[in-house]
C-alpha cells in the first residue's frame, strides 16, 4: 500500500545537489549572513517544466532568486537510435536519422549520408547536391525560426505573438518541403548517390518566391523586439560564453560564432558544392544572449543567400546514380570515417564503421546539442531564475539530439 | 419595512456584484483570447458556439468536472480558504462603485480609501494559497506576489490622493459628479492616470509584470498545485481583476458613467444609458491591458521592484507636491494642472524609451568583448 505521508527517496541527481549544498556550508560559503542564516533549496526544473523545450530535467539549487548550482539529467528521450543501426542495413536506417534532431532531420540526414558515402566511395550526383545544399539551407532556416521564437517565449508574453508569427512562416518552408519530399517533419529524403525524387514543376519558381518575401518577414521580426528596451535589458551582457569556453566545452554553431569564433563546417572542412557558393560566416563580439539571437538572425539572410545561388546554379541530370537505381542494399569496404557537418545547431559530427557487412558495425553521433548542454552548471549559476530561463532558451538545446 | 427594503437591497447589489465579477470574468477570457489570437495573426477559440462565444462556459464546466484534489502535505484550511477568499477583492470593491446614475451600492464617505485597503485581499489569498500548497515553486510566485503588490500600492496610493486632492472628497459619487460636462480627471490629470495605470497592471499581475505566475519560469506561480474548480477561482478572480480595475478608472478618472445623452433614458429612478457608456469606456481599457500584455515583454524581478521604488514612487512624490502647489497658489488651478501634467505625462512617455536606451547602449560599448 502506498503510504502517503512517506516522502519519497530523492534520486541520484538530487543527493548530489544537496550533497554539494552540505559541501559548500562545510565550507562556510554565503549560507549565512549577519547572522541569518538562509535556506538554499533545490527545485526540480522539469523534465515537465514549460520553458525546458522538451524533456530535459535540470536540478536546480537555488538562494532566493539566485541560482547557485545545476544538474542536467538527460535521457528521458533515449530510444536507442545508435544500436538500432546495428540491426538495420545502410539503406533502412535513413528515416531513424531524421528522428534524432527532429527540427532539423533533413541536415542529419545528410551528415549520414555523407558519411556511408565517404565509407563506400560514391560521389552523389552533381545535381543532387545543389538539391542537397537547398533543402538543407531551408530547413536550417525552418530551424532558427523556432529556435528565436521559443526563446522569445520564455521571455515574455510578448514572445507568444512572436512565436505565432515565426511558426508561420515555418510553414511556409515546411510547404515546400512536403511537395519535394513529400513529408513535413520526417523527410527520409537523402539517399545514397542522391536525393529521392527531383523537384517538382513550378517548385523553383514557388520557393524563388518565399526568398523573396522572406527577409520583410525577418524585418518585422526584428522590429519588433531589436528595439525593445526590456528585450534588451534582459539580453544584453547575461550569459557570456567566452572564447576559452567554446574551446573547454567544444561548443559550435551559432552559440560559437556569437562569440566571434568563426568556425563554420561549411567554410572550414568544406563539403557538398558550399566551396562554390558566396556566403559570409555570421559572427558577433560579445557572445550574450543578444549576440546569440543576432547570429540566427543574420544566418537566416545568409541561408536565403544560399539557396537563391543554388537555384541560379542548379544543373541538369539526374538525381540519383544510375548504377545505384536501387540502393537498397550497400555494402562499404571495412574501415570506419567521421564526418562532420554543419547542423543548424553546431557541428553534427556521424561516425560509422563498417565490417564489409550490409549492417554497419558501429553508429555514433556527435550532437551539437549534447556538448552544448555541457555549458550549463557554468553558465547557469549565479544567475536569477528568469535569466537562467532566457539562457537556456538562447543556447537552443533540441532533446530529441542530446537523447537520441 | 426600511429594514426589509434595506436587507433586499443589499442582497441585490451583492447578487450584481458576483454576477459582474463571473460574466466579466468568461467575457475577458474569451476577449483576450482572440484579441491575443489576432495579434499573433492566428484565429484563436472559433468552434464552440457562433464565434467561440461559449468557450469560456465550456470551458468553466471543464473545470468543475474535473476531480478536486489537495496535496495531502498541503494545509488542509489555508489551501482551501485562498480560492475562497481571492474573490473578496472583485466584488466588495463594486460596492462603493457607482455603476450608472442612481445605481450604486453604498455611499462611503472614505470610498477612495476604501478602494485601497480592499484590493490588497487578492495579495492575502495568493500568498496564503502558494504558502498552503507546500510547493516551492508555489512559494516562490506568492512571495514575488506579495513584494510586488505591496511596492505598486504606493504609487497606487499617491496616484489616487492626487484624484482626492482634485475633487475635495474621497467620496466615490462625489468624484463622478466632479467630472460632468467632460471635465474629466484624466484630462486634467494624465500624467496621474499613467502612475495609476501602470501600478494597477501590477497589482493584477499582468504582463509584463506578471512575474508571480510567469509561467517559463515558475511553471504557474502560486496557482502550481491548484486543479479544478479551485484553480478556476484563481482564473476567474485574474480575469474579473482586468474589468474591476478599469472600472475603478473609468470612475475615478475617465468620468465614470457620463457620457453623451447618459440620462436621458430614467427607469426606476437609474439611467440606464450611463450603464452603456460605463460598460463602452470600461472596455477600452480592458483592450489596452490586453495589448499591452502582447507587445511587451516580461521584467525581472530587480527590475521590477527597481521600478517601483525608483521610478514611479519618486515621479509621484514629486507629482504630489507640484499638483498641491498648483492648486494652492495658480488662481486658475485647473488650466495650470492639465498644462503641467500633460507636460509630464509626454515627457515621461518620450523620454523613457530614449534614456533607458541610451543607457543600454552605453552599457553596451563597455561590455567586454570576448572575441578579443
Amino acid at each position: 500500500m502506498y503510504d502517503h505521508f512517506e516522502t519519497p527517496e530523492p534520486d541520484e541527481a538530487v543527493k548530489l545537489a544537496l550533497r554539494r549544498i552540505e559541501e559548500s556550508t562545510a565550507r562556510g560559503e554565503g549560507s549565512e549572513m549577519d547572522g541569518l542564516e538562509f535556506n538554499e533549496v533545490v527545485v526540480n526544473m522539469g523534465p515537465q517544466h514549460p520553458s525546458t523545450h522538451g524533456v530535459l530535467r535540470l536540478v536546480v539549487t537555488l538562494d532566493g532568486e539566485l541560482v547557485k548550482d545545476v544538474i542536467p539529467v538527460i535521457g528521458y528521450l533515449h530510444r536507442c537510435k545508435e544500436k538500432l543501426a546495428e540491426k538495420r542495413t545502410y539503406f533502412q536506417y535513413i528515416p531513424i536519422v531524421d528522428r534524432t534532431e527532429y527540427l532539423a532531420s533533413i541536415n542529419c540526414e545528410w551528415g549520414y549520408v555523407l558519411a556511408v558515402e565517404k565509407l563506400a566511395g560514391i560521389r552523389p550526383t552533381r545535381r543532387a547536391e545543389f538539391i542537397r545544399v537547398i533543402t538543407g539551407e531551408l530547413m536550417r532556416i525552418a530551424s532558427h525560426l523556432v529556435a528565436v521564437g521559443t526563446f522569445t517565449a520564455d521571455l515574455s508574453p510578448l514572445g507568444t505573438a512572436m512565436v505565432f508569427y515565426m511558426f508561420r512562416d515555418r510553414e511556409q518552408v515546411l510547404d515546400l518541403m512536403e511537395e519535394l519530399t513529400g513529408a513535413r517533419m520526417m523527410f527520409n529524403y537523402f539517399r545514397f548517390g542522391g536525393v529521392r525524387y527531383d523537384l517538382p514543376d513550378g517548385w523553383a519558381e514557388r520557393c524563388r518566391e518565399f526568398l523573396k518575401t522572406f527577409p520583410a518577414k525577418i524585418k518585422e521580426y526584428e522590429a519588433l523586439v531589436d528595439d525593445n528596451a526590456i528585450f534588451l535589458q534582459r539580453t544584453q551582457g547575461k550569459g557570456v560564453i567566452t572564447q576559452q569556453d567554446v574551446v573547454d566545452y567544444g561548443i559550435t554553431g551559432p552559440n560559437a560564432r556569437a562569440s566571434g569564433v568563426d568556425l563554420d563546417l561549411r567554410r572550414q572542412r568544406p563539403y557538398s558544392v558550399y566551396p562554390e557558393l558566396e556566403f559570409d560566416i555570421i559572427t558577433a563580439h560579445h557572445g550574450d544572449i543578444f549576440d546569440r539571437y543576432r547570429v540566427r538572425m543574420d544566418e537566416m539572410r545568409e541561408s536565403l543567400r544560399i539557396v537563391e545561388q543554388c537555384l541560379d546554379m542548379l544543373p541538369k541530370g539526374p538525381v540519383q546514380l544510375g548504377s545505384l537505381r536501387a540502393p537498397y542494399v550497400i555494402t562499404p569496404p571495412p574501415g570506419a570515417c567521421y564526418v562532420g557537418q554543419e547542423n543548424p545547431r553546431g557541428e553534427y559530427g556521424t561516425y560509422v564503421e563498417s565490417d564489409g557487412s550490409r549492417y554497419p558495425y558501429r553508429l555514433k553521433f556527435r550532437d551539437p546539442c549534447f556538448c552544448n548542454l555541457q555549458l550549463f552548471p557554468k553558465i547557469l549559476s549565479g544567475n536569477k531564475i528568469a535569466d537562467a530561463v532566457a539562457i537556456s532558451g538562447s543556447i537552443d538545446l533540441v532533446l530529441g539530439g542530446i537523447d537520441r | 419595512m426600511d429594514i426589509l427594503i434595506g436587507i433586499l437591497r443589499a442582497i441585490l447589489f451583492v447578487v450584481i456584484a458576483y454576477a459582474v465579477v463571473f460574466v466579466a470574468a468568461l467575457v475577458n477570457i474569451l476577449y483576450e483570447r482572440r484579441f491575443m489570437a489576432f495579434i499573433g495573426d492566428r484565429l484563436g477559440p472559433n468552434r464552440t458556439g457562433p464565434q467561440g462565444v461559449l468557450q469560456s462556459i465550456a470551458d468553466a464546466f471543464k473545470m468543475m468536472g474535473k476531480e478536486d484534489f489537495r496535496p495531502l502535505l498541503a494545509d488542509p484550511v489555508l489551501f482551501t480558504l485562498a480560492p475562497v477568499l481571492v474573490m473578496i477583492g472583485a466584488v466588495s470593491i463594486q460596492l462603493v462603485l457607482p455603476y450608472t446614475q442612481g445605481l450604486a451600492a453604498t455611499q462611503l464617505n472614505v470610498g477612495v480609501i476604501f478602494l485601497v485597503a480592499i484590493t490588497s485581499f487578492t495579495t492575502l489569498s495568493i500568498l496564503m494559497g502558494g504558502w498552503a500548497s507546500r510547493n516551492k515553486y508555489s512559494l516562490v510566485g506568492a512571495l514575488r506576489a506579495a513584494a510586488q503588490m505591496i511596492s505598486y500600492e504606493i504609487p497606487m496610493l499617491l496616484a489616487l490622493l492626487i484624484v482626492a486632492m482634485i475633487v475635495g472628497s474621497l467620496r466615490v459619487g462625489t468624484i463622478v459628479a466632479f467630472q460632468a460636462h467632460y471635465e474629466w480627471i484624466g484630462f486634467y490629470s494624465p500624467f496621474t492616470f499613467l502612475i495609476f495605470y501602470i501600478a494597477s497592471i501590477a497589482e493584477l499581475n499582468r504582463g509584463p509584470f506578471d512575474l508571480p505566475e510567469s509561467e517559463s519560469e515558475l511553471v504557474a506561480g502560486y496557482a502550481t498545485e491548484y486543479s479544478g474548480m479551485r484553480f478556476g477561482m484563481f482564473y476567474l478572480n485574474e480575469y474579473a481583476g482586468l474589468t474591476i480595475m478599469s472600472m475603478v478608472a473609468v470612475t475615478l478618472f475617465f468620468g465614470g458613467w457620463m457620457g453623451p445623452w447618459s440620462s436621458a433614458l430614467t427607469w426606476l429612478g437609474v439611467s440606464w444609458i450611463g450603464i452603456l457608456w460605463f460598460l463602452v469606456k470600461t472596455y477600452i481599457l480592458v483592450s489596452m491591458l490586453v495589448w499591452i500584455r502582447f507587445s511587451i515583454p516580461r521584467l525581472q524581478v530587480d527590475q521590477l521592484m527597481g521600478f517601483a521604488w525608483k521610478v514611479l514612487i519618486p515621479l509621484g512624490l514629486a507629482n504630489i507636491l507640484i499638483t498641491a502647489a498648483i492648486i494652492l497658489w495658480v488662481p486658475s488651478w485647473k488650466w495650470g494642472l492639465a498644462i503641467f501634467s500633460w507636460i509630464a505625462f509626454f515627457a515621461f512617455v518620450g523620454l523613457l524609451d530614449p534614456i533607458l536606451k541610451w543607457k543600454l547602449r552605453r552599457q553596451r560599448e563597455r561590455q567586454p568583448v570576448v572575441s578579443a
